[in-house]
């Protein structure tokens, strides 16, 4: 076994974590309040090469994997966890297309998405929920040349600001993914929900009325959509959030450890307390193991596995990482006293965006059902 | 143009606080403290990069160093420098200015062709501010230190301007000529994902003493005129006291404080 990361991998970190210190760092409290979307962040982020790491270098990615990809949306999630929600979300339709689409799809949509010049987001929950997409009510009906799609979907993240937009849909008694482009007719985004966190990013209702779409805007084979969705959201989605998740408890860690050597109490450092020792020596811990999980998950898609070969490798991932993202915040929040509920210390909007991440990529609950299953059956 | 950076790795100045003295040996303890480009050269390798961008050119990076000073090579190489070297042996260690840039000197004579050298300012270790201008006598061309930004106008010469104390000096220099760059000089870039995934394709060459054609008496400590005599801590003991109250009335009590300590 060889737990070291490849010099390549090695100097990426060095270069996010540069990046995110010096770009992204100074403005996160400033993004986060006024809930504006970074475009010029995002845009910095394409020409750095940081946005297509799973696209292959034909249509405009770099195809260095999901190990890269994991790095970087946990150095980004270090320090501003919304700008890893936006790879979370941001990166789906990106795979969808370049795993299930057409040539002429790829060419199309991949180099201005991989360059940040544009930008996507993926569509599944409706009102009736997420988990069980069986339910959806949204509808694809042949009409000459296309289809006309009519529906709703709710929470979904960046579609307000996406530029193409993917969705699973029905299409007679089965489920199809098409994309449509913003300012299509018939197709409108109608609301911004309120959010605890992940402030700068817009999650959105939107409607689709009688929205006609031309035949090539339906992503992969008639009938196939929820394969492609549940591939994509297991590749993708769940990984992601499993990174923004580690990103954001390493950042609140982080925050914590330093906020408690500087903390004196009766003229030492509270960090000569064997209480407080204890609990950033769990953290620390429980940061690592969470690490490996995330990392063995991008590593195995590296190799080649198929996502639904290793969903229980997938679905550990996500699930502890969160779980022990919320703890870790929560706890970060403990250590700093009432200074951790102040933005100016950040640790709070940690805790925040970690709990958007709850249902991000899956809930926690779906996750335990496919570990569960797999050590079953 | 034919660009050469002379960079060096050396202890991240965020964890200085790590490095020790062995009480016996009286040598440098440094472990633990990670190792960065030195960020003056970072400066320098920016230099370069714009400069190729600007003209065209090839931008070959070059250290002396252990073995492991090939990190800051590849992070050269993956920010877009085109090819490096690294000047490593047994026989180098323990080099002062002097022997460093004699070195340095000695294998860009015999590896490469240049128009424009360029150095950091200085380094965050030892800060002798040398190498760069006793690089520039070994290689009999003009130099310019401080180096805060320049203009290249035409090929036979540049105009720099030199940082002062209170102020900068225009210079113009021909070329073929070395310079030092400040840190004002410009924002060191972040290397792109692609440049990182290119770094290993391209050509990294290390050379030991017999391949730059040196002697072991003319290099390393051996080939040092100056020698370390004694090295010893400076113990720093800081304290803070918090005065709390009115501007004025803080101001009214720290000199009291100040005087009593016999500070003022």
């Amino acid at each position: 076994m060889d737990f070291e990361l490849s010099k390549e991998h090695k100097m990426l970190r060095k270069a996010v974590r540069l990046f995110a210190e010096k770009k992204v760092a100074p403005r996160a409290l400033e993004l986060d309040e006024k809930g504006e979307f970074p475009f010029d962040i995002t845009e910095e982020m394409g020409r750095l090469g940081l946005i297509g790491l799973v696209n292959s270098g034909s249509y405009g990615g770099n195809g260095m994997g999901h190990l890269a990809r994991m790095i970087v949306i946990e150095e980004l999630s270090r320090v501003f966890p919304s700008l890893g929600v936006f790879f979370q979300a941001g990166n789906l339709l990106m795979f969808a297309i370049e795993s299930f689409g057409n040539e002429d799809q790829r060419k199309k949509l991949l180099p201005g998405l991989c360059s940040g010049k544009t930008i996507s987001a993926f569509a599944v929950t409706e009102a009736s929920g997420g988990s069980d997409p069986t339910n959806m009510m949204t509808t694809a009906v042949r009409d000459g040349h296309g289809y006309t799609v009519n529906g709703r979907k709710t929470f979904i993240t960046n579609a307000e600001v996406a530029d193409y937009l993917g969705f699973l849909c029905r299409t007679e008694d089965k489920f199809s993914v098409f994309y449509v482009e913003k300012g299509t007719k018939g197709y409108e985004v109608t609301r911004r929900e309120p959010r605890p966190g992940v402030r700068c990013l817009p999650v959105n209702e939107l409607v689709f009325a009688d929205c006609w779409l031309p035949k090539d805007n339906l992503i992969g084979q008639e009938g196939k959509g929820m394969n492609a969705t549940l591939t994509t959201i297991s590749t993708i989605g769940r990984t992601g959030a499993a990174g923004v998740a580690l990103g954001a408890m390493q950042g609140a860690y982080d925050g914590a450890l330093k906020f408690c050597k500087e903390r004196i109490i009766y003229g030492k450092p509270i960090t000569n307390l064997q209480a407080i020792q204890f609990a950033l020596a769990d953290m620390n811990t429980e940061i690592e193991a969470t690490r490996w999980l995330c990392y063995l998950a991008a590593w195995m898609l590296d190799r080649g596995k198929s996502p639904r070969e290793m969903a229980p490798e997938i679905s550990r991932a996500k699930l502890h990482s969160v779980d022990m993202a919320l703890k870790n915040c929560i706890r970060a929040q403990q250590l700093m006293g009432a200074y951790g509920q102040s933005p100016e210390y950040r640790v709070e909007i940690f805790l925040r965006d970690a709990l958007e991440l709850l249902t991000a990529g899956g809930t926690q609950e779906a996750m335990r059902v496919t570990i569960g299953r797999s050590i079953t059956s | 143009m034919n660009l050469i950076v002379c960079i060096k790795q050396v202890p991240d100045p965020l964890y200085f606080d790590r490095i020790t003295l062995d009480p016996v040996t009286k040598l440098v303890k440094r472990e633990g403290v990670p190792l960065i480009m030195n960020p003056n050269d970072l400066n320098a390798v920016e230099t370069a990069l714009q400069i190729k961008d600007t003209y065209g050119g090839k931008i070959t990076v070059l250290t002396m160093g252990p073995p492991q000073s090939m990190e800051v090579l590849e992070e050269a190489l993956a920010l877009g420098a085109d090819e490096a070297i690294l000047l490593s042996d047994r026989a180098f260690a323990g080099a002062d200015a002097v022997a460093t840039s004699y070195t340095l000197a000695s294998a860009i004579k015999k590896f490469c062709e240049f128009d424009l050298i360029l150095c950091g300012y200085e380094t965050v270790d030892s800060g002798t501010r040398q190498v760069g201008p006793q690089l520039a006598e070994y290689l009999d061309i003009p130099h310019v230190t401080g180096v805060r930004s320049f203009k290249i106008e035409n090929p036979e010469y540049l105009i720099a301007e030199r940082r002062l104390e209170n102020g900068y000096m225009k210079i113009e220099v021909t070329l073929p000529a070395l310079i030092a760059v400040y840190n004002e000089a410009n924002d060191p870039r972040i290397p792109t994902v692609s440049g990182i995934m290119n770094m290993a394709s391209k050509s990294l060459k290390t050379y030991g003493l017999n391949e730059v054609g040196l002697i072991s008496a003319d290099v390393g400590l051996a080939g040092s005129p100056t020698q370390m005599a004694e090295m010893s801590e400076f113990k720093q003991n800081r304290r803070h006291e918090v005065f709390q109250g009115i501007p004025e009335e803080i101001v009214k009590q720290a000199i009291a404080r100040l005087k009593e300590l016999q500070a003022i």
